[in-house]
């Protein structure tokens, strides 16, 4: 049992905008109240206590970020090191840490739970194994479906509802917590080396499947399987000028329906090529305004060493002939496939600085701090662990002015940062970084610090220097337990995974069987990942 | 197998190390967009001498000993359109309107492959040869789609460097003495710490190095206690001091095996087995040596994180 006492506490969800309560703990939740002996105490006096960081959008474990930790040993020699101790397993941080490492850099970061955002079914299997390997932090896994032809080839079909049928039971073969969509039929397309950039055609190799019936069957699907997070959509034409109608094209194919609309930052462009290249975040702002079934993450970038790694495989290719940097590419099979290109953001270039004030013009733009959160598309824009410092950016409207004066004049023109007087109060970094993405994510327990809520809880000493602040938590609770304790590792625990098991036909097995022997290397039987590689499966049965 | 019409070898001979290869995943399966399947497709085999991989090729273009990586920057050139020198590629034992050939061929696929074996990777150039193809694959991406992947060999090789990658960061070649991970293949990786005696025991688990190493590394791991984790006799297990007699992954111990391409496979276990598994033993060992004493002095205790 755990008394926090004296702190100021920010638990927006349960209408506690920083004022001085305690926060009781017992058994690893919180509770109302603590009574008796053996209580221990934490002051926490000076100091303001948030409920556990959630990571809506990040990209923390399998095989493309694996390829991608093989693909950059440069980038991990320069990177921080995690020795080997009684307590902790080595590791090494950067921008693309390994597993155990991910679990420390989160939890000192004081964020507790981790969406892992792009799964192939194909290789969850692995997914998992490297999801047991991140401790403390609990996970869930999207896995990938826009581009599955098994899918595709239902809804060139018109079987509408086989191909629900058949997405509910991959989500349960994969063992994931909710749908990705990856530039829809972009990645399928890819497989003959072309791209899906118009919502209306017809995708490659597909007479009827168009992005927009796919976009729209899914987002039904995953409304009729009833699964706790919507559709989480990465819309076609990812980072490309001018992409602005299509994400707005894509927004009002979802109209009627709730969606996650991914690492937003990269879909608000404007221009017609990269030198009149634009932000177009006050229009997109707009209209998401006035949509309140849409909620986004930011996929903000920060100026520095980055990798990208995403299933938009077509774009990856496009970045590679841009940079003349490394490439890798995956297909995989008939599912899904991934792309690999280190790059480097560079404060003195006008596509990067419109990208950076992208960003946070639309974490500034959008009213409602509960539909947009706080996120880099780890490892894509920038690394978690600095989100510190676009916490501080977004607080501190000087400081912000101050940054926006070191980009390039040209760039001036084309962003209206400069513009923005809104400062985050420490509530609303509350709500973007923990309350908002654990309600979009159906995480009940999460985000919040009252009653039977897991006891997961930031303490951070009040600093004016929000970046500071932010960076090194006084304390860090997972589940009850201090994990965190000013800026070191005390214990570590393990993680949880959510999945979840929406109901289906189980007949559906006998249709799937035969396309499995015709079309797949891996044999049905051995294709579902089994329940014992999931550590601590929290199952939620759904539809 | 679902798309590929077009598939080279390079360097490789798989009718005789990777015998499924063709038959299940490259040349004879009718996939959904090959609906002919052998028919549906060409393959090329390049190589320095006939092997039995030969008869199963549409076209084979014999290499000369060494000359890989000129034949490769030749057809990097040709793909470009720049000019070549014809004496250089007389060199190489094969004629450019071979080269021109394949060029267009590889243009002209729809979805081609190259698969590059270690007669590839490990031959003169060694990994200059293999940046050389991962180049051109790249390159021809520009005009048609195409892949490429290593053939790998020994068991779950790409098993282990998948798991060494998310623990560590890096792949092989690791050093974990000061700690924690460094990478430097060349000085760290297996063959060079034997050769140059560095290493004072082994624990050698999934691997017979005592039939595929050179000599004075097979003599270091002779000199010093080397333990050997197989469920068979080995040249590795006959010079070691201690071999532990342990189940057979896929025929009496469950696991996981990483296929080629980086997607694992469940194995489970036909038959029961007398010996622990490998894990088992592991495990064991390492509880023992857990007990011991910490070797780290006590301030290493406090590790900054973030």
């Amino acid at each position: 049992m755990l008394r926090i006492t004296g702190g100021r506490v920010y638990d927006p969800a349960n209408g506690i905008h920083g004022e001085v309560k305690d926060v009781c703990i017992s058994d690893g939740r919180i509770v109302a109240e603590v009574e008796g002996t053996g209580v221990r105490t934490i002051d926490a006096s000076g100091m303001v206590v948030f409920p556990g960081g959630v990571d809506v959008h990040t990209h923390v474990a399998g095989a493309a970020l694996n390829f991608a930790r093989a693909m950059t040993p440069e980038n991990q020699r320069e990177a921080v090191k995690f020795i080997h101790s009684p307590e902790l397993r080595a590791g090494i941080g950067g921008i693309t840490p390994t597993t155990f490492a991910t679990g420390y850099l989160y939890a000192g970061l004081g964020y507790t739970t981790v969406n892992e955002a792009a799964v192939p079914i194909l290789s969850a299997r692995h997914t998992h194994e490297e999801l047991r390997d991140t401790p403390i932090v609990d996970k869930s896994c999207c896995v990938l479906m826009a581009n599955n032809e098994l899918v595709l080839d239902l809804l060139e079909e018109g079987e509408t509802e086989r191909a629900k049928q058949v997405v509910a039971w991959l989500i349960w073969a994969a063992k994931g917590y909710g749908v990705k969509a990856v530039n829809p039929g972009g990645v399928a397309a890819w497989k003959w080396g072309k791209d899906a950039k118009i919502l209306s055609e017809p995708v490659e190799g597909y007479s009827k499947v168009t992005p927009a019936k796919i976009i729209a069957s899914l987002a039904a699907i995953v409304n009729d399987l009833q699964l706790p997070h919507p559709l989480h959509i990465h819309c076609n034409n990812l980072g490309a000028p001018g992409n602005i109608s299509t994400t707005l094209e894509t927004m009002k194919l979802l109209e009627g329906y709730r969606a996650h609309m991914a690492h937003l930052q990269f879909h608000a462009y404007g221009g017609d090529g990269w030198n009149s290249l634009r932000s177009e975040a006050a229009t997109l702002a707009e209209y998401f305004n006035a949509h309140p079934n849409l909620t986004a993450d930011a996929g903000a970038i920060l100026f520095g060493n980055s990798v990208t790694i995403t299933a938009d495989g077509p774009w990856q290719h496009l970045l590679y002939q841009l940079t003349g940097h490394k490439w890798g590419n995956l297909d995989v099979e008939n599912e899904t496939g991934c792309g690999i290109v280190p790059y480097v953001y560079k404060g003195s270039n006008l596509v990067n600085a419109v990208q950076w004030a992208v960003g946070l013009e639309l974490l500034l733009l959008i009213n409602d701090p509960w539909r947009i959160f706080l996120t880099t598309d780890h490892p894509n824009g920038a690394c978690f662990w600095r989100y510190p410092e676009i916490i501080h950016l977004l607080m501190d409207v000087d400081f912000r002015r101050e940054r926006v004066r070191k980009l390039p004049a040209k760039a001036l023109k084309r962003i209206v940062l400069g513009d923005l007087d809104r400062e985050y109060t420490l509530s609303e970094i509350a709500v973007i970084t923990s309350a908002g993405p654990a309600r979009a994510l159906g995480l009940s327990r999460k985000g919040h610090l009252g009653p039977g809520a897991d006891a997961d809880v930031a303490i951070y000493n009040e600093n004016p220097d929000r970046e500071l602040m932010f960076r090194y938590p006084r304390y860090v609770l997972k589940g009850g337990q201090v994990v965190v304790e000013e800026g070191a590792i005390r214990k570590v625990v393990d993680g949880r995974e959510f999945i979840v098991h929406p109901s289906f036909d189980e007949n559906i097995e006998e249709y799937l069987r035969p396309l499995f022997e015709q079309y797949y290397t891996m044999s049905f039987d051995n294709y579902p990942v089994e329940m014992h590689r999931v550590e601590g499966a929290d199952i939620r049965e759904c539809g | 197998m679902n798309r590929a019409d077009f598939i080279i070898y390079w360097g490789g001979n798989p009718a005789d190390c990777h015998p499924r290869h063709f038959t299940k995943y490259t040349l004879t399966p009718k996939g959904k967009h090959v609906p002919m399947g052998r028919k549906g497709r060409t393959m090329v085999l390049v190589d320095v001498r006939e092997t039995p991989s030969v008869r199963a090729a549409d076209i084979f273009l014999q290499v000369r000993p060494g000359k890989d990586f000129e034949v490769i920057t030749t057809l990097r050139a040709l793909v470009k359109n720049q000019p070549v020198d014809q004496a250089r590629v007389a060199e190489t034992g094969l004629t450019l309107a071979q080269l021109q050939d394949l060029v267009g061929r590889m243009k002209n696929a729809r979805f081609g492959v190259i698969f590059f074996g270690m007669g590839l990777s490990m031959t003169r150039g060694k990994h200059m040869n293999s940046a050389a193809v991962l180049a051109l694959v790249a390159e021809l991406n520009a005009f048609t789609k195409f892949v490429c992947m290593p053939m790998r060999g020994h068991g779950n090789v790409t098993g282990a460097d998948v798991v060494m990658r998310w623990t560590t960061g890096f792949p092989f070649g690791v050093n974990l003495c000061r700690g924690y991970p460094r990478f430097n293949p060349g000085e760290f990786s297996t063959v060079d710490l034997l050769v140059r005696g560095d290493n004072d025991a082994a624990l050698i688990l999934g691997a017979d190095p005592g039939a595929t190493m050179p000599q004075p590394a097979i003599d270091h791991l002779a000199r010093i206690p080397t333990i050997v984790l197989d469920p068979k006799v080995t040249r590795t297990s006959r010079l070691a001091r201690v071999h532990i007699t342990t189940a057979a992954m896929g025929i009496s111990a469950p696991g996981t095996v990483y296929r080629m391409d980086e997607i694992p496979l469940p194995l489970r276990p036909i038959l029961q087995s007398p010996y622990p598994t490998d894990e088992v033993v592991i495990r064991r060992i390492h509880e023992q040596v857990k007990a011991k004493p910490a070797w780290l002095p006590a301030s290493f205790k406090k590790v900054p994180c973030a």
